[in-house]
């Protein structure tokens, strides 16, 4: 009897902590327990880093390592600058839409942020950066990595803290585009199983080693930022849309400093 | 009340799980090591204690990650009414149903979080759920139980022994 007392109380003050969170109130509690346990955190991730990449090359040495990242860094770095040319390539012809672009896009402005935990939950892809509001990050902000490629959006602000919903949440979705072709579709996440490119139209041209960048369309995102490359192509020819497998351009497991783009304010659309 | 000097080490397996575990993935997901080391210490010492770890636990665990505040400290509790197993004592054994009670209270931990990520508005695909998320992750978690179930059972061996027990033998 004294057991089920206990678990309605605890649930029933569980649930209250839900609802308060959920309007915000506890959200000064949150940020001071980040404040608190920020440092510990960041000592146990460099302590745990060691580790977690001997388990992920077990027979790979040390300087393969380094160079592998550092490779890759540059890889994403290029391709990254290659989706920025081929952009301006396609829109150089028309100078007026080209200008609409810029207007869109002055000066990019970034912020840049360590990353300080990731969501160890399984069901949702999120991390947590050392800038909250007091810096000037709001919610819906976009953020890259170091290499200049979308990392996924600003979902949650604290005073000192944010949440970065990454884009291999499974409830993000980002339109996109495939440069090469400019096919158009939606990037979304999944559970546990990367990116994908869904609504490609049938007739369109989609290859494996193509260039998937963002369209702009519907305002949340800047237009051409990298996400990746099409690893795969799925579909028959009776489907009414193709879908693409997305490799991520970031290495979006492994990411400790972040990029957020404080000049690109996201539009909500507003259906008339 | 001398249960209540491992807060800290509660705590601190709660931190340590959320800087950590997304670095060390099995079959796909993490573990849980917080709720495993919750059912060890029921299993082992009995239900009593772990009704005060379970609200501290969760909900510091709640405050250091995107979670609303509570939504741990709910999903764990069943530990509580699966941990009266122990009364019944199915197996010679404790240490088997420990790792039953473990894989069962994952997956009523996976359930419980979806419920009230759903209602929130974030919920996770429930169709895929189950097969890529909640199944592996208790099985992944029960891997884990021999590593904190052995130093509960010793360390509670060996308070007993500095602590000599009152019940009368026999």
């Amino acid at each position: 009897m004294r057991t089920l007392v206990w678990l309605l109380v605890v649930g029933l003050i569980a649930l209250l902590g839900i609802a308060l969170s959920q309007l915000g109130a506890l959200d000064p509690l949150k940020n001071g327990a980040l404040t608190v346990v920020s440092p510990l955190e960041r000592g146990l991730r460099a302590a745990a880093s060691p580790a977690a990449d001997f388990l992920d090359n077990v027979t790979d040495r040390q300087d393969l390592e380094d160079e592998n990242r550092l490779l890759r860094q540059q890889i994403e770095e290029l391709t990254a600058e290659i989706a920025h040319l081929k952009e301006s390539q396609f829109t150089a012809a028309d100078l007026a839409e080209l200008a609409e672009v810029e207007e869109s896009r002055p000066d990019d402005q970034f912020l840049v942020a360590s990353v300080i935990a990731r969501d160890p939950s399984n069901l949702k892809e999120r991390l947590a950066i050392d800038r909250g509001s007091s810096d000037g990050v709001s919610e819906g902000m976009v953020v890259m990595s170091e290499g200049g490629s979308l990392v996924g959006v600003v979902s949650k602000v604290l005073d000192d803290f944010a949440w970065v919903t990454l884009i291999t949440d499974p409830n993000s979705n980002v339109n996109a585009m495939v440069l090469e072709s400019r096919a158009q579709g939606v990037v979304s996440g999944s559970l546990h199983d990367g990116l994908s490119m869904d609504l490609i139209p049938q007739d369109a041209e989609v290859e494996p080693g193509n260039t998937v960048a963002t369209s702009g369309l519907g305002g949340n995102f800047p237009q051409a930022l990298l996400i990746g490359q099409v690893a795969a192509v799925r579909g028959e020819q009776q489907d009414v849309f193709k879908k693409a497998e997305v490799e991520p351009a970031a290495s979006l497991s492994r990411l400790e400093n972040v990029l957020v783009l404080t000049s690109f304010t996201a539009t909500h659309l507003v259906s008339p | 009340m001398r249960h209540l000097l491992f807060v800290p080490l509660i705590l601190f397996v709660a931190l340590a799980q959320v800087a950590t575990a997304p670095y060390f993935p099995l079959l796909g997901v993490t573990a849980n090591p917080l709720l495993v080391l919750l059912v060890c210490w029921a299993m082992v010492r009995g239900p009593t204690e772990t009704m005060v770890l379970i609200p501290l636990a969760g909900a510091f665990k709640d405050l250091i990650t995107t979670d609303p505040v509570g939504v741990s400290v709910l999903a764990l509790l069943p530990i509580v009414a699966l941990t009266t197993i122990r009364e019944r004592r199915p197996t010679e054994s404790e240490f088997l149903p420990t790792l039953a009670v473990v894989a069962v209270a994952s997956l009523s931990y996976g359930l419980l979080y979806m419920m009230v990520l759903t209602a929130v508005g974030d919920g996770p695909p429930w169709l895929q759920s189950p097969t890529r998320v909640l199944l592996p992750a208790a099985l992944f978690n029960a891997l884990l139980t021999p590593i904190f179930y052995l130093p509960v059972r010793w360390a509670t061996t060996l308070s007993e022994m500095v602590r000599p027990s009152m019940r009368v033998p026999g």
